[in-house]
């Protein structure tokens, strides 16, 4: 008892400023008047606050402000004090004479990260309250420009989060991996959660990514779920992180209207370097070649490169009143790509709304979104592959200006005409979220909603004279469908210091997807595109044509909750619990069960730190058991395939059918499961002088288990070469460092600045695994089928690339190897690990100030210690290229003694160094007083921004971009780190006005 | 309402429901034996692919060699330079397909076996025969290349695995316990018959002395050498196949009713039958098909100038087109006569067996054929067009090697015995004729062979071998030969039998394996068998001992 009394006195010590314990004693002495305060709490715009906790400092009286900012109070005590919170805004003491009554109470906002509220997954937390690792991310912190996909407005901001935005395709699929991939399998993806539905990480059609619906001008906030202690709510898909994106929402009492345009102009930003005409006709003979010089000086690339434009419009209409709020916006952007013929079009609604019933106890939030994208592609890499490779004397076009055509090269351009792929999908996701307060404290929530999605997808190869092409145009179909339901009630209370809140639910998931494909052959020369009319083909043959499809169906049911307790506002304590079911997991292992226990310390709220500098310590610890279920469905089940095709049926007689083969192709696997993620986190948030600096640091180890592979089984003889397993005993380790920092100031001049950064280090490695490589990342190109490129084994790193040492170039003038096992000849056996893909070190910082109406804001990122293999080199840039008349960069012709008959062998040789820092994009805007243009009447705002993306990079590697992955995956496991005729990058300017009304 | 809509789907069992895929139910059981031996057939097609099973059987061979051509092609991280210097690694794709190929066909055997059992159909017993046979087909063939063979009768244990002696017993016994019930004879090559097991155990007996003691020198038993002659004996006297007059309508796409095949892959067009055997080593500019653009050959392996030496060396002074027509048949005439250079396009035909020098055939410039002013097809000399080497003519030279020169696109000499499918869509798929396991002419070598290695009488052997060459009058005849001993009984089965996947095979049975021809010298008899697929024995290492690699890899 006297040590609980001892701790209430500190804590009060603490709270206030020196003055408090002479107070506390006289309210102590004073004895127990009763006495009611009103008052209103308002913003420094004189807007009230809704919802701002308003409580007595030394007794239990609490209450919280209505709608209108309005609240009443019964206190105690001569001198009483109190203490007026809100999520936001910075805490306010505000000690009460003895006969005051009325008090109008201004709260300022908080300007720390750690003011905020994050979003943790079936609920918010206060992020001074959150034990796990979380990063919020508003909208206005995120990426500035032109983006290919959404997880490109995250890259550099959180640390630990590593976005390769690997292709400079608008809408093409960028990686993004959250501490590291704890599998070996191509989904190290995190789980994306928008406004409460869960999506699915399935392709919705085409080769784009899964998230290009998402319009980024609707994006409120990001929250990035990094450790298993924030993640473990999502149970069997919390193993790779979760990131939890909040749209929009319209606030009471509001009414505004924002417009956006930009239009922005971009290039490609770093060439591959290959011999100009010129240079070429020397280094053809020099190279012992027979020179084929058609007098003309072709830069191929720039033939099928561009400047390309894009224009963004976006019309965001927020408000409401006391009852209704909304948000709703229509967005429409048109992108081209760098590459001629290649644009993306998003057309973009949404509508969300918040309505409050039955005296505010029935609260209805409801989000729409609905999106339709169009993406029409060239054939990329055949275009990238000619630019780079093409005889430069060559002209592209005939004296009709039409593309030439040749014997032994193809002519890109003409490609540009005749091939086409258009992706056009349209996705609608909503969903509605009633919750009841019960009693007070209590509230059930429904959250039910859909996210479906229809892909529609034309390939087309139109048909040519000359070269002679008959045509082919295909259809693909995609329909995705992702149904969630789910229940859970929540519990809030608090008395005396303990503060309670729990959770439980239920949540089912159903996600049904499916594909159909078409095709019809020998296409007719017509004025018409056949896209519009199939039906003028004139082939259509089962063994060319045969329809194609695919459906399947996958269900997850799980059982949640979650318990937070505080004690004193100090000590923090969360446990999470999820029990997930899934129809991918074998019948002996159905549920998969994900507990996580931290705990939290708000160091400078006790008694000793009453002075400090600190605003805010936080210690966090925290560990947890995650799961990560992304494995094809069926693997579970036996599977027997009656078929008439190849492969399965044979003529058992001279005449007739030939018998429909029944083929075992699956075994029952009952027993498969999960991949299973322990992490233990310890962090630390920080915020001192008033918040001027900020952020945290943590450190971490994931080890995941049971991972899921396709092995060969022990016994050879099995009706299936490869079947899907959890290898019981291997391990995939990743250990890091995360540290972010920000440092923010007003200057008695007016002038506002910023700067911060973030750092991580990871270490990946594997571990007990009882393959002696697994292999991935198959090279491609001529002369180059079979080889791999990355190999996984124990004590590496996933992501290794596992190649021959190249030695140089020996009196043959052929390519000599490092003879690893000493028997004389250079075998598979000789390759080696040679570093990573995987970057060891990513960092970004930035920098903002504001004068005036002025601000410039810079953002840098960059990576270290990883690598990157140079695929595209390795089969079109050595010197047999050269001497045959086909185009190279001078590392070809590096050593003069080199064979023209040395084999471009898989091997170091190509393997460069990845690491690098770029600027991402500097912005530089001017924010006009409308009240100075006469037009404060109509106008509350107008900026006016350019902002430069992708400035410049900093990097030894030579190809379009060290930043860059094309899978080249080998049953399922993925690949990184391979740069193949990669979609280049762009440079980019955006000059964009914004206003609000 | 709203409790109302959260008891909906509310609970599930978690069943998974599959909705594209399907197991067959419902079937009679005739379907369903047809059903389960088709399968087991069906296998034999993916096995016989150009870079699985003949590239093990010939590249490894003096018969084949695959130089990276141009620098630019079949580089395939040097597989095929290591496989032809007996070089290969665990980790080599083309032996790692052609053991699971093999190994899932194996199971696919014992699905058949185990589900025909209670099958009430009149051809159950038959076909549990069959897939006995096919069964031990496929076990003599990793038992070949790999030096061991699975036992497996029970689908839920697991295999035993047998080397040596042990392996040989398991195969012949199974091939003996199955040949009463097989048919005496049958419509078409494509099923083990009674005849195919025959073959089949005469050729387990006769490289019984291999499979034995694989690293030493062979004992070749006389009780084997006795079982060889008179399995041979029996495919012979039985009437049911003749030697073709035409040697190469043997590899025809009509061959399916050839009379000498005993057991080949019954391909067909529609079933996606390949047409890999006759485009492998073609020119990338040969155009087989006047009517497909599309149809090329892959600058592909050639035969070493040694292969090509036994021939020439044979019939010196006289070259060998001219002595034997197995070596070489002309369909174009522009060879014979230059004037004839515009022809009809069902007459245009490409040349068969070896192809050396200059070739000839359509052009395709700027994407389509180069026609006469007639509108026949123009034949003329054949460049490198698609190399971007129209300096550099089609011109197969004698030479090929590793070597910058030696690695050219035009090196070697070519291998045309499959006639070039004219149902092929791209050179690749959809050929149709028969890929020949066994044919009589193997048989009389074989026992010619046995009767050898036992001591018979030397002219018993000489007959069987000059009645191969006797029978082959459809144009010139080769001449008899006047003596025989092994080393010439080695020389004439590749005259008759190469590039028919059985080289490697003679050449370690005839000792030769570890000799030095073209690029390759290496003489480590721990080569006679390739490596277990690393895939393989990575799978099987959680049980130690039980699947261990080959020595020497």
């Amino acid at each position: 008892m006297q040590i609980l009394c001892i701790l209430l006195f500190s804590s009060i010590c603490l709270i206030g400023p020196g003055r408090a314990l002479a107070r506390h004693v006289a309210g102590t002495t004073a004895g127990m008047k009763r006495v009611e305060i009103t008052g209103t709490v308002k913003d420094t715009n004189g807007q009230p606050l809704a919802g701002a906790t308003v409580k007595s400092k030394h007794g239990p009286q609490a209450t919280s402000t209505d709608a209108n900012g309005n609240f009443k109070l019964n206190v105690t005590g001569a001198n009483p004090i109190l203490v007026v919170s809100s999520v936001g805004y910075l805490t306010k003491e505000v000690p009460l004479d003895a006969n005051t009554s009325f008090v109008e109470i201004v709260l300022s906002p908080d300007q720390t990260e750690l003011a905020q509220v994050s979003v943790v997954g079936y609920g918010t937390q206060r992020k001074r309250d959150i034990t796990g690792s979380v990063k919020t991310l508003k909208s206005e912190e995120l990426n500035k420009g032109i983006i290919n996909s959404p997880q490109e407005l995250l890259q550099g901001k959180v640390s630990g989060v590593n976005v390769t935005s690997a292709t400079g395709e608008p809408g093409g699929a960028q990686s993004i991996t959250i501490r590291g991939p704890g599998g070996i399998r191509t989904n190290s993806t995190p789980l994306f959660v928008v406004d409460g539905l869960p999506l699915d990480n399935s392709g919705t059609g085409g080769t784009g990514d899964p998230l290009a619906f998402i319009n980024p001008a609707d994006i409120e906030t990001f929250d990035v779920l990094k450790d298993a202690s924030a993640t473990a709510i999502y149970g069997a898909r919390g193993a790779n992180g979760v990131v939890i994106i909040t749209t929009k929402k319209g606030k009471a009492g509001t009414s505004m209207a924002e417009f956006g345009a930009s239009v922005g102009f971009s290039t490609i930003a770093r060439p591959i370097d290959v011999y100009s005409a010129d240079e070429f006709r020397t280094k053809v003979v020099e190279s012992g070649g027979t020179l084929d010089d058609k007098g003309a000086d072709t830069d191929w690339m720039k033939e099928v490169t561009r400047t390309a434009r894009t224009e963004n419009y976006n019309l965001g209409l927020r408000g409401g009143s006391n009852k209704l709020t909304y948000y709703a916006s229509f967005g429409a952007q048109k992108q081209q790509g760098i590459l001629k013929k290649n644009s993306m079009d998003r057309y973009s609604g949404r509508f969300n709304a918040t309505q409050k019933l039955l005296d505010d106890r029935l609260v209805i939030e409801a989000n729409l979104n609905v999106t339709n994208t169009r993406n029409e592609r060239p054939p990329i890499t055949t275009l990238i592959g000619d630019a780079l490779a093409n005889n430069p004397t060559y002209a592209p076009r005939d004296a009709n200006g039409a593309p030439a055509t040749f014997t032994s090269m193809n002519n890109p351009l003409l490609n540009l005409e005749l091939d086409k792929d258009i992706t056009t999908i349209t996705r609608v996701i909503g969903n509605i979220t009633p919750s009841v307060t019960i009693i007070k404290g209590l509230v059930y929530k429904l959250n039910f909603g859909i996210d479906r999605s229809d892909g529609h997808r034309d390939v087309e190869a139109l048909p040519f004279v000359q070269p002679a092409r008959d045509g082919r145009l295909e259809t693909f179909n995609t329909y995705n469908r992702n149904t969630l339901i789910e229940n859970y009630l929540t519990y809030n209370t608090a008395w005396s210091k303990h503060n309670i809140s729990a959770l439980a639910g239920h949540s089912y998931q159903k996600i049904f997807l499916q594909g159909r494909n078409y095709s019809i052959n020998k296409l007719p020369i017509i004025p018409i595109d056949p896209i519009y009319n199939p039906g003028v083909g004139t082939e259509l043959t089962l063994a060319n044509n045969r329809p194609g499809g695919y459906a399947v169906n996958s269900e997850l049911q799980s059982y949640f909750g979650r318990v937070t307790y505080q004690y004193d506002d100090k000590y923090l304590l969360t446990v999470n619990f999820r029990a997930d079911g899934s129809t991918k997991f074998g019948g002996n292992n159905k549920y998969g069960y994900f507990p996580s226990f931290s705990l939290g310390w708000k160091i400078s709220e006790e008694a000793f730190m009453a002075n400090s500098i600190f605003n805010t310590l936080k210690l966090r610890a925290g560990w947890g058991i995650t799961g990560n279920q992304e494995i094809p469905p069926r693997q579970t089940q036996e599977l027997f395939v009656s078929s008439t095709g190849a492969g399965f049926s044979y003529p058992l007689y001279p005449t007739g059918v030939y018998p429909s083969g029944i083929v075992y192709n699956r075994l029952a696997n009952p027993n498969l499961q999960w991949e299973e993620s322990r992490q233990t986190d310890i962090g630390l948030d920080y915020s001192l002088w008033n918040g001027e600096l900020s952020g945290s640091i943590d450190v971490f180890s994931k080890t995941s288990t049971n991972i899921l592979m396709l092995v060969n089984p022990a016994d050879p003889i099995q009706p299936a070469v490869t079947g899907y397993t959890n290898v019981k005993d291997m391990e995939i380790v990743n250990k890091g460092l995360e540290f972010d920092i920000d440092y923010r100031k007003r200057s008695n001049f007016g002038v506002t600045f910023n700067v911060g950064g973030n750092f991580t280090y990871i270490r990946n490695e594997v571990r007990n695994s009882p393959y002696s490589i697994i292999p991935s990342g198959s090279a491609q190109g001529s002369g180059l089928t079979s080889a791999t490129i990355n190999g996984y084994l124990n004590g590496e790193p996933i992501g290794t690339f596992y190649l021959l040492q190249w030695t140089g170039i020996d009196d043959n003038g052929l390519s000599t190897f490092f003879d690893r096992d000493k028997d004389g000849i250079i075998t598979d056996k000789d390759r080696m690990p040679m570093g990573t893909a995987l970057p060891k070190v990513l960092y970004s910082f930035y920098g903002g100030a504001s004068w005036k109406g002025f601000d410039l804001n810079v953002n840098f990122n960059g990576t270290g210690g990883n690598k990157v293999y140079d695929n595209t080199a390795n089969s079109f840039f050595y010197k047999a290229k050269i001497a045959k008349n086909v185009n190279t960069t001078a590392a070809a012709n590096e050593f003069p003694n080199e064979s023209i008959n040395n084999p471009a062998r898989v091997s170091s040789r190509y393997l460069k160094n990845a690491s690098y820092l770029r600027l991402n994009n500097a912005t530089l805007g001017y924010q006009f007083n409308p009240g100075q243009l006469g037009i404060g009447k109509w106008v509350k705002g107008l900026r006016l921004a350019v902002t430069g993306q992708n400035l410049f990079v900093i990097t030894d590697y030579d190809g379009f971009d060290p930043e860059v992955n094309i899978d080249r995956q080998i049953d399922n496991v993925y690949s990184y780190g391979v740069d193949y005729l990669s979609y280049p990058k762009a440079r980019t300017v955006i000059f964009s006005l914004n206003v609000t009304f | 309402m709203v409790f109302a809509t959260a008891t909906i789907n509310s609970c599930t069992k978690l069943n998974e429901t599959v909705l594209d895929e399907y197991s067959p139910s419902g079937l009679t059981d005739k379907q369903v034996a047809e059903g389960l031996i088709a399968p087991v057939y069906a296998k034999l097609e993916d096995i016989f692919l150009h870079t699985n099973y003949l590239a093990l059987q010939e590249i490894s061979t003096d018969e084949g060699i695959l130089p990276y051509r141009g620098g630019t092609d079949w580089g395939d991280n040097g597989i095929y330079i290591s496989l032809h210097q007996h070089e290969t690694t665990s980790t080599d794709p083309n032996v790692r397909n052609t053991w699971n190929h093999i190994t899932v066909a194996i199971s696919r055997a014992l699905t058949a076996i185990t589900g025909l059992k209670d099958n009430k159909d009149p051809s159950a017993p038959l076909f549990i025969a069959e897939a006995r046979a096919m069964r031990a087909y496929y076990n003599m063939m990793l038992l070949d290349l790999f030096g061991l063979a699975f036992q497996k009768e029970d689908p839920n244990e697991m295999s035993k695995v047998l080397r040596g002696e042990e392996a040989v017993a398991y195969i012949q016994s199974e091939l003996e316990a199955v040949e009463p019930v097989l048919e005496p004879a049958a419509a078409g090559p494509g099923r083990l018959t009674r005849p195919g097991v025959w073959g089949l155990l005469a050729r387990l007996h006769l490289n019984a002395a291999v499979y034995r003691n694989r690293y030493g020198s062979f004992d070749f038993k006389k009780e084997d050498m006795d079982k060889v002659v008179e399995y041979c004996d029996k495919i012979i006297s039985s009437g049911n196949y003749q030697l073709a007059a035409e040697y190469f309508s043997i590899f025809d796409d009509d061959n399916h009713t050839n009379k000498e095949l005993i057991f080949a892959v019954d391909q067909r067009a529609d079933l996606a039958g390949h047409n890999r055997m006759a485009y492998f080593t073609l020119s990338g500019d040969q155009w087989p098909l006047a009517t497909n653009t599309n149809a090329n050959g892959t600058d592909g392996p050639a035969i070493t100038p040694d292969f090509y030496q036994t021939w020439a060396g044979a019939y010196a002074p006289v070259d060998p087109a001219d002595a034997d027509p197995r070596f070489f048949k002309q369909n174009m005439s522009i060879y014979s006569n230059p004037a004839d250079s515009c022809v009809d396009a069902d007459e245009y035909e490409i040349n068969r067996g070896i192809l050396r020098g200059q070739q000839y055939g359509v052009r395709k410039v700027g994407g389509v054929f180069v026609k006469c002013a007639s509108g026949k097809y123009k034949v003329d000399k054949l460049v490198h067009d698609s190399r971007s080497k129209p300096d550099l003519p089609v011109n197969f030279t004698l030479q090929v090697d590793f070597s910058v020169a030696g690695s050219n696109y035009n090196t070697g000499y070519r291998i045309s015995k499959y006639e070039f499918s004219k149902t092929t869509v791209n050179g690749r798929d959809f050929g149709e004729h028969d890929i020949v396991i066994l044919r009589l002419a193997d048989v009389y070598l074989m026992r010619a062979e046995a009767k050898l290695r036992r001591g018979d009488a030397a002219s018993t052997a000489l007959d069987d071998v000059n009645t191969i060459r006797a029978a082959r009058t459809a144009r010139i005849v080769a001449p008899p030969l006047a003596s025989i001993d092994l080393d010439l009984l080695f020389r004439e089965r590749g005259f008759e039998l190469y590039w028919e996947c059985v080289r490697r095979t003679d050449m370690i049975r005839f000792g030769k394996y570890e000799g030095t021809w073209t690029e390759k010298t290496n003489a480590d008899p721990k080569k006679r068998v390739f490596p277990i697929p690393q895939t393989a024995i990575d799978g099987a290492s959680n049980i130690p001992g039980y699947l261990t690699q080959n020595d020497g890899y």
